[in-house]
C-alpha cells in the first residue's frame, strides 16, 4: 500500500493532474505541488503527487560517488 | 555502480548493522538480490516501516465492528483485508456478507461515498507520512463539500519516535525516501545531533548500492553523520503544502504499534474540528483490546531482534496464503519478503 510510483504529468487541471505511470493513465491529486506542468515527473503515493522528480538516478548517484572521492 | 559495490564489499570493520526502516526498501533489497552481494560484515535489519505490519489487532477488530454492528461500508487498501484480527479478518467478514471494498487511494473512498449517499463509508486510515496527506485531504474536502457519510478510522503513524525507539538495534538507518519527501530532512539532522547516523535512500539498485557505499564510507570516518542520497526527490524542506494540511487536519497522539507497544506522540488523529469525520467518535466505538496470536513474533521481527526465519511457524503454519501475523500479509512485511525471496522456498 505504501509503494511510491513515478509518473509523467500529461495534463494539469484544478487540483488534479492526469498522469501516465508506465502506460497506465490515472487522475491524481496535485494539490500539494504548485506549478506542475505537462512533461514533469512526479512521485505518486496513494493517489497523490507528493514530490516533483528532479533529474535521474544515474546522474544523482554518479554525483554522490564523486563526493566520496 | 562498480565503485560503489567495491566500497560496500570491501568493508572490513566490526559488524555494521543497518536498519532499512521502510518496508518497500526491504522488498526492493530482496528483489534485487542486494543481500546476496553484501559481505558478512554488513547486516541488514528490517525495521518497523511497514504500515500494515504495525497496525494493531484492535484496529482490525474495530473495523469489523463498524462493518457488522453499524453496517458501514469499509474502504481499505488491499493489504489490510487479510490481516488477522482477534478472531476474524476483514476478508473472512466479507465472505460472510460485510461490505468491504478495496480502493487504491483514500480519494477513491471519498468518491465512493459521494456516489452512494445512502451508505456510510469508512476509510481505514493507516500509513506513515507518505499516506497521511492523502487521508487528510479527503477529510478536508469532505468538510468543505459537507459530505457527511464519510469518515476515517485512524491508525496513522509517524517515524521520528520509531527511529529513536530502534536506535540501539543498529549502527545506522537507511531512512525511507518517500517519508522524507514529505517531512524534509530536519529530523535526520536532529538525529545526527543526538548521535544517530543515517542516509536517506532511493529505491533503484543503483540508488540502494550507492546509499550503502556512502553509509559505509561515512561510518568508517567515525563521527555521527547524515547524508541525503535521494535529493532528486527529497528536499531539505520536504513538501510544505502537505505538512501544512496534515497539521490543519490532524494532531499527534500516542499510538500502539503492533508487537512493539505504545510510543508517545508516534501517531496522528483527527483534530476536534474534524470530529464529525472521526469514525471512532461518530459511532461511539467502545475501547477494543485485541489479542494477537501468541505464537507470532512480529514484534521482535519489527524491532530487529529476530529474523522472520527464527519464528517457529514461519513458512509452516504461517505463509502469505495463510498468514498468522501482519508481517506475512503485506507486500512490505519482512516475513513475506523472507518467504518470497529468502531461504524458505
Ligand atoms: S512468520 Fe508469521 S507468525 Fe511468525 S513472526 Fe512472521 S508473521 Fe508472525
Amino acid at each position: 500500500m505504501c509503494v511510491g510510483i513515478s509518473a509523467k504529468v500529461l495534463k494539469v487541471n484544478q487540483g488534479t493532474a492526469l498522469v501516465d505511470a508506465s502506460g497506465a493513465k490515472r487522475e491524481i491529486s496535485s494539490l500539494f505541488l504548485e506549478d506542475l506542468e505537462p512533461g514533469d515527473y512526479v512521485m505518486v503515493h496513494a493517489g497523490t503527487a507528493i514530490a516533483k522528480i528532479d533529474g535521474n538516478d544515474i546522474e544523482e548517484t554518479d554525483q554522490l560517488m564523486e563526493s566520496l572521492r | 555502480m562498480k565503485q560503489a559495490l567495491e566500497i560496500v564489499q570491501g568493508y572490513q570493520g566490526p559488524t555494521l548493522r543497518i536498519m532499512e526502516v521502510c518496508g518497500t526498501h526491504t522488498h526492493e533489497i530482496f528483489r534485487k538480490g542486494i543481500r546476496k552481494v553484501l559481505p558478512e560484515t554488513i547486516e541488514l535489519i528490517s525495521g518497523p516501516g511497514c504500515p500494515v505490519c504495525v497496525t494493531p489487532v484492535d484496529f482490525i477488530d474495530e473495523a469489523i465492528l463498524l462493518a457488522t454492528e453499524h453496517g458501514c461500508t469499509i474502504c481499505t487498501f488491499g493489504d489490510l483485508v487479510r490481516v488477522p484480527g482477534t478472531r476474524q479478518s476483514l476478508a473472512s467478514m466479507r465472505a460472510q456478507g460485510a461490505d468491504v471494498r478495496i480502493v487504491y487511494s483514500p480519494m477513491d473512498a471519498l468518491a465512493y461515498a459521494k456516489e452512494n449517499p445512502e451508505k456510510q463509508v469508512v476509510f481505514l486510515s493507516v500509513g506513515f507520512e507518505t499516506t497521511i496527506p492523502a487521508c487528510c485531504l479527503t477529510v478536508w474536502q469532505a468538510k468543505q463539500e459537507k459530505v457527511d457519510n464519510y469518515s476515517l478510522l485512524t491508525a496513522n503513524k509517524t517515524m521520528p519516535q520509531a527511529y529513536r525507539a530502534m536506535k540501539d538495534a543498529c549502527e545506522l538507518f537507511l531512512y525511507p525516501g518517500h517519508v522524507h519527501a514529505i517531512t524534509g530532512t530536519k529530523i535526520c539532522e536532529q538525529m545526527k545531533e543526538e548521535g544517530i547516523s543515517g542516509v536517506v535512500a532511493g529505491f533503484t539498485t543503483k540508488e540502494l548500492i550507492t546509499a550503502l557505499a556512502v553509509a559505509v564510507t561515512r561510518f568508517q570516518q567515525g563521527k555521527p553523520f547524515f547524508e541525503n542520497c535521494y535529493p532528486r526527490i527529497v528536499k531539505p524542506e520536504g513538501n510544505p503544502a502537505a505538512v501544512h494540511l496534515i497539521h490543519q487536519v490532524m494532531e499527534p497522539c500516542d499510538a500502539l504499534w503492533r508487537g512493539i507497544g505504545e510510543m508517545k506522540d508516534s501517531g496522528m488523529r483527527l483534530r476536534s474540528e474534524y470530529a464529525a469525520w472521526d469514525a471512532r467518535l461518530k459511532y461511539n466505538l467502545p475501547k477494543v483490546e485485541g489479542k494477537p496470536n501468541p505464537v507470532c513474533r512480529c514484534g521482535q521481527v519489527l524491532q530487529g531482534q529476530c529474523k522472520p526465519t527464527d519464528c517457529p511457524v514461519f513458512g509452516r503454519g504461517c505463509t502469505p496464503e495463510h498468514p498468522i501475523g501482519a508481517c506475512m500479509v503485506s507486500d512490505e512485511g519482512a516475513c513475506s519478503a523472507f518467504y518470497l525471496y529468502g531461504g524458505a522456498l
